[in-house]
């Protein structure tokens, strides 16, 4: 699914360079839920940017889903996130203009979906978080909870094969935590891989595999055993 | 395309939107109107006098001693113009067509209705007017030196010749002002004029007239102390001979002044300065407007890519290609300039309707509004690119960053 090899991340500014990622090589499988863990500044956010082609890397090859995505260009990499992945922000990153479903319908238009078939699916959508009754209504009309749900449901709306979330739940209170993770492995049940930032360890230690990076490198990779059925 | 949701989007920020399409509105109402003006004014302008106009010049002279005989010294004066090389002919004239100044009269066919008379300028020349002015005989026949009257201003003006325009004649005899020749028009005073010939064009002395086409042209001369000469001359020789012609007859040592030695353009010219004048001004005031608004454009398009940085990033994330987010600025902007423009028309309408009531000015041409409208909405278009090119510039890792 995802082939990270010697990936490298280095950000130069006029005074400092800034070594993000090193060495970073990592392969997450099909179906897997994965949650990165570290301290403020090791390099979460960035190497979820680059798995979810939101950034390049230095160095290193990436292959998503078999293809070196090293080549693309600007275009096809649009292209590529609106088709294969999801995105799930830490502070929601609703458009606060934008009713419910049109927030949710955002994906969707940028693939050309025809009208008839984006209402289908962004109602499904909706329904899935609990949602759908508050369509018409503004994000800043909804709890934090029940935002992130809405992102949710626009990140699941496309029916990407591969869910990247950075802190989703750092801006919740633990109980609303609690729901949206919930939810989030039930789409795991479904098939979709996730791979999820966190600052919180007992969130981490409850997912099967849980990597820990540190300055920029994988300096755990653990793997839960298998819960009993 | 994602219009409902940029509309949608649009209408929860009314207050800026709604100033910007205002402006824009405005800045169409005025600019739609005063090119408007403007078109009025040069067309105006433009018609033609009927004179060889590049050609011709003007020069006064006036007499103030005791043996100054005016009669005399015309003659003189006519006589060495003409001799002059490079010149073509010379008349004396009571006004100057197109100047502001001169005497107007009615004419009609009735001696004593004087209601039903039309109204016309009325020149004075002696038998060289139309070779002079360069006017285009049309019917008829150019006046003899029989026809010319010569004596002081209370001469016996009983029976008379005249050549009229037929925009004159076509106004006495409506339908057949064509078959005027050999015709007797009468002065509200009594005279009878017989039509000898006709000239297409020949305007008034007032530019602002409303019978500007209406001129008569009496073969006479006038010794009334001040005598005005019409000098034509080969073509590119007016400005050389306007020299040679003022040192000739100050040289031959008269009790008179020689005064207003202009050439018929700029004579013309200041008689419509006024409208240049004010076709400059509005112009500056369209451009000043048009500026403006391009700056208030690019303002309202600036702040509101700097306020959705991370909306623009998080687009971008979720698959907005570059050209999307260029698209999403131009098509938010195509909307507010096209709100503006409609109520733009609205307003330009009305606003020449005002105009229209209250300077009686013909009414708006039909294309001025749409030409208009679309005027502004390519102004609107072109101002926000460069702000919409910068923000599909921005990075997709926004929608990330933590701020
Ligand atoms: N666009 C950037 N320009 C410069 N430095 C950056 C940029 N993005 C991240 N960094 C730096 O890279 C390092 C890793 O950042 P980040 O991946 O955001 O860490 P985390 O998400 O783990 O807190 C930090 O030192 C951060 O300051
Ligand atoms: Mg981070």
């Amino acid at each position: 699914m995802l082939k990270m090899t010697h990936i490298s991340k280095v950000f130069r500014t006029d005074v400092v360079e800034t070594h993000a990622l090193r060495d970073f090589s990592l392969h997450v499988a099909e179906g897997e839920f994965v949650t990165v863990t570290g301290p403020s500044g090791c390099g979460k956010t960035t190497f979820l940017n680059i798995a979810g082609l939101l950034e390049t890397a230095s160095g290193g090859q990436y292959l998503l889903d078999g293809e070196d995505v090293s080549s693309l260009n600007d275009f096809q990499r649009a292209r590529m996130r609106n088709q294969k992945i999801g995105f799930i922000f830490q502070s929601f990153n609703l458009m606060p203009d934008l009713n419910l479903f049109d927030n949710v319908d955002v994906p969707l238009r940028y693939r050309g979906v025809n009208a008839a078939e984006r209402k289908v699916r962004v109602e499904r959508a909706l329904d899935a978080v609990g949602l759908l009754s508050r369509k018409k209504h503004l994000p800043a009309q909804l709890s934090g909870g029940q935002q992130q749900r809405v992102a949710i449901a626009r990140a699941l709306v496309g029916e990407p094969r591969f869910l990247l979330a950075d802190e989703p739940t750092g801006n919740l209170d633990s109980n609303t935590a609690e729901g949206v993770m919930e939810l989030l492995h039930e789409i795991n049940n479904n098939g979709t891989t996730i791979i999820m930032v966190t600052h919180d360890v007992v969130l981490a230690s409850r997912s099967a595999r849980n990597i820990q990076i540190l300055d920029g490198r994988i300096i755990d990779d653990r793997r839960a055993q298998p819960k009993a059925a | 395309m994602e219009f409902g949701p940029i509309l949608r989007s649009l209408l929860r920020n009314k207050l800026g939107v709604l100033l910007i399409a205002l402006q824009i509105a405005f800045t169409m109402t005025v600019t739609v109107n005063a090119v408007y003006i403007i078109d009025q004014r040069s067309e105006r302008m433009a018609r033609p006098s009927g004179l060889d106009e590049a050609n011709i010049f003007h020069l006064s002279s006036v007499g103030y001693g005791n043996n100054f005989n005016e009669s005399v010294v015309s003659t003189e004066d006519l006589a060495l113009i003409k001799a002059l090389p490079g010149v073509l002919d010379a008349t004396v004239m009571n006004a100057i067509p197109v100047s502001g100044s001169g005497s107007s009269t009615g004419v009609g066919l009735e001696p004593d209705r004087p209601e039903t008379s039309v109204q016309t300028a009325m020149y004075t020349a002696d038998e060289n007017v139309l070779n002079t002015l360069g006017l285009n005989l049309v019917a008829g026949r150019p006046f003899t030196s029989n026809d010319v009257r010569r004596g002081a201003r209370d001469m016996d003006r009983t029976q008379s010749t005249a050549i009229l325009t037929t925009a004159l004649a076509e106004r006495i005899f409506p339908g057949e002002g064509m078959q005027a020749i050999g015709r007797t028009i009468y002065n509200p005073g009594g005279g009878a004029i017989e039509i000898v010939g006709l000239v297409e064009r020949l305007q008034t002395p007032w530019a602002e007239s409303s019978f500007i086409e209406q001129s008569m042209i009496i073969p006479e001369v006038v010794n009334d102390g001040s005598t005005l000469y019409m000098v034509r001359t080969a073509p590119g020789e007016r400005d050389r001979l306007m020299m040679e012609v003022e040192e000739l007859l100050a040289a031959q040592g008269h009790e008179r002044i020689l005064r207003n030695n202009r050439s018929f353009e700029e004579t013309r010219e200041n008689s419509y300065r006024l409208d240049s004048v004010m076709a400059t001004i509005l112009y500056v005031v369209i451009g000043t407007l048009m500026f403006i608004t391009a700056m208030g454009i690019v303002g309202l398009a600036v702040f509101s890519i700097n306020r959705r940085r991370k909306q623009i990033g998080t687009r971008r994330a979720l698959g907005a290609t570059r050209p999307a987010i260029l698209r999403y600025f131009l098509l938010e902007n195509l909307l507010i300039s096209g709100s503006g423009v409609v109520l733009g028309a609205l307003l330009t309408l009305a606003f020449n309707m005002f105009l229209v009531q209250t300077f009686d000015m013909p009414r708006i041409d039909w294309f001025y509004a749409p030409v208009g409208m679309l005027v502004l909405i390519i102004l609107g278009q072109l101002a926000a690119l460069a702000p919409a090119a910068k923000a599909s510039g921005i990075a997709p890792a926004m929608a990330t960053r933590s701020v």
